[in-house]
């Protein structure tokens, strides 16, 4: 199986069907990157259509000295970024009602959503890019441009903080 | 807990559980595990928090989402290869470069054409006017020298043996305008020309006054051999602002000349004779008498004519108009003020001229090569550079 960047060089030399491959392995971890960090699943497909499209436009600046999927989850924080900018700027981030996913389970999954909701955010990026992402220290490290004894710390707190959450919900749950 | 009772971190224990320890390391803390229960848990409970985690599922990307990316890609694509096909036509570079040299070729046309031209009607004109060349072939070559052949006494001289020229009769003269600024030392330079030459100052006219702009004008005589040595003497006197020589070949008149003369004697002889040796009536011998005088008088006529011809072909006649290179100077005695601004004025006024033409004639004289030698360099360095650039890859 050809990797990632030689098929991004492909399809920079003009083979359409490298980028086709690229795609269809992407097209789902960008569009749950985003579904499982924005509440509307329609705004998180658009954005990972964007990412795609910006990947598209800037294939000729691509240089195969940097991982095609740090590339690609660089990109797509930047999006996300960008987006809760826009958001915060329209309030829209506390007036929009959690849209649920329409395959998670609701006992479990809405707990780690809430959860996850309440961890910092620097904690919960690194967290996220590791559980769902499956992105290395290094590869985290470098989307999200920290050192990568930064990444260590932020993931192990997150960890830790992330059970005492589910705990205390747990514990709730029980009680009610 | 110390690090020597707990050899394991519990930082070390996440990048265990995530993979992200190298072999040794992972089979230290994978070793440790064993016997210690804590960081066992530790794990474990990250193991059970990992699991929770995927337990949060989303759907896959839709369809639609899939067809705009790749009717988005097609797009780029084709807008890509278009790019690509006219890419050579839109890039400003190669407009520059088209323009350039452009430029360049109109330029060097501008310059060599005019050039050719003249250097060709200089050829022609000097072989019209200075058949130097041509004098020497036909030295070599005196069988080829022009006969007379429409003479009027052609019947006549046909038996009469005429003593033919050496070589051809060329009478060259020269003009040469020169202006000079040592006004003196350049009259005094003409006058030792004519003398090492050999030859004379056949008319000299100085005009002016010391101090203005004076002109001298002057007819030198030099012999043919000496004229190329006296014209690059006299070239030396100044700036030349004109020179133009000819040359004209006298041979068939000479020749003609020659023969009528010779005839002529002929016939001053045989009236000569007619009157010494018969005895007629007198106005028979008045008659006679009077046809000798006649033509003796022809015969000293034409043998002028020689005289002078020959003194011509023997010596050129090269004119010289001189002029003296004046200067405006200020005197010393009454620099007032007023003058000095004006003079000030007008020599800022010449240093500005000078440098515009100075600047002009800079552009003039190397701007073509510049230019041409840019048209060439840079489009080779840019291609150097690209094929650099690639290769680095």
């Amino acid at each position: 199986m050809k990797s990632d960047e030689q098929l991004m060089l492909e399809f920079q030399a003009g083979t359409v069907g490298a980028f086709e491959e690229l795609f269809e392995r992407y097209r789902n971890p960008i569009y749950g990157f985003f579904r499982r960090r924005l509440n509307n699943a329609a705004r998180a497909e658009e954005l990972a259509q964007e990412t795609f499209v910006i990947i598209l436009r800037g294939v000729e600046q691509y240089e195969p000295q940097a991982k095609f999927r740090t590339y690609i989850y660089a990109i797509a924080i930047k999006q996300l970024w960008s987006e809760r900018r826009k958001e915060i700027r329209a309030d829209k981030f506390a007036a929009e009602p959690q849209e649920a996913s329409r395959e998670s389970d609701p006992s479990t999954a809405l707990w780690i959503r809430v959860a996850l909701a309440q961890l910092d955010v620097g904690h919960r990026e690194v967290l996220m890019l590791r559980e769902y992402e499956q992105l290395s220290y290094d590869e985290i490290a470098e989307v999200l441009a920290v050192p990568i004894n930064t990444v260590r710390s932020r993931l192990s707190r997150a960890r830790t903080e992330l059970k005492a959450l589910l705990e205390s919900q747990s514990a709730r749950g029980i009680s009610r | 807990m110390t690090h020597r009772e707990h050899p394991i971190w519990e930082e070390e224990l996440m990048p265990y559980f995530d993979g992200q320890l190298d072999g040794a390391k992972a089979s230290e803390v994978a070793n440790h595990l064993e016997t210690c229960e804590d960081c066992a848990a530790a794990v474990a409970d990250a193991n059970g928090l990992s699991q929770q985690m995927t337990e949060w599922k989303v759907e896959d990307s839709s369809q639609s989402m899939r067809e705009r990316v790749l009717t988005e890609m097609r797009l780029q694509d084709r807008s890509k290869r278009s790019r690509q096909r006219w890419a050579w036509w839109t890039k400003p570079r190669v407009w520059t470069y088209g323009l350039t040299g452009a430029v360049a070729a109109l330029v060097l046309l501008t310059v060599s054409v005019p050039s050719l031209l003249r250097s060709r009607e200089v050829q022609t004109s000097a072989s019209l006017n200075m058949p130097l060349t041509g004098v020497v072939a036909i030295q070599d070559e005196p069988s080829e020298i022009p006969r007379p052949v429409s003479a009027p006494t052609r019947a006549a001289r046909a038996e009469i043996q005429i003593e033919a020229p050496s070589g051809p009769m060329i009478i060259r003269s020269a003009r040469l305008t020169i202006l000079t600024k040592d006004f003196d030392g350049s009259r005094a330079r003409i006058e030792a020309i004519a003398r090492e030459s050999q030859g004379y100052l056949d008319q000299l006219t100085a005009q002016g006054e010391v101090g203005s702009g004076r002109t001298l004008s002057a007819t030198l005589r030099l012999p043919s051999g000496a004229t190329e040595t006296a014209l690059v003497e006299l070239r030396k006197l100044g700036k030349v602002r004109q020179e133009s020589q000819n040359s004209s070949d006298v041979t068939s008149q000479y020749v003609d000349l020659q023969a009528r003369l010779t005839n002529a004697r002929n016939t001053e002889q045989r009236l000569t004779d007619l009157l010494r040796e018969r005895t007629g009536k007198l106005p028979e011998v008045v008659e006679v008498e009077r046809e000798i005088s006649r033509v003796r008088e022809e015969i000293e006529r034409m043998q002028a004519q020689q005289k002078d011809m020959n003194n011509k072909v023997q010596f050129a006649t090269i004119q010289v108009s001189m002029s003296e290179e004046y200067r405006a100077e200020i005197e010393p005695s009454s620099p007032s003020a007023g003058t000095r601004l004006r003079n000030a004025l007008i020599d800022g006024y010449h240093s500005a001229v000078e440098s515009v033409l100075n600047a002009a004639l800079l552009v003039l004289l190397y701007g073509p090569v510049l230019l041409l030698w840019s048209a060439v360099l840079i489009p080779v360095i840019l291609l150097a550079r690209r094929i650099y650039r690639v290769r680095l890859g």
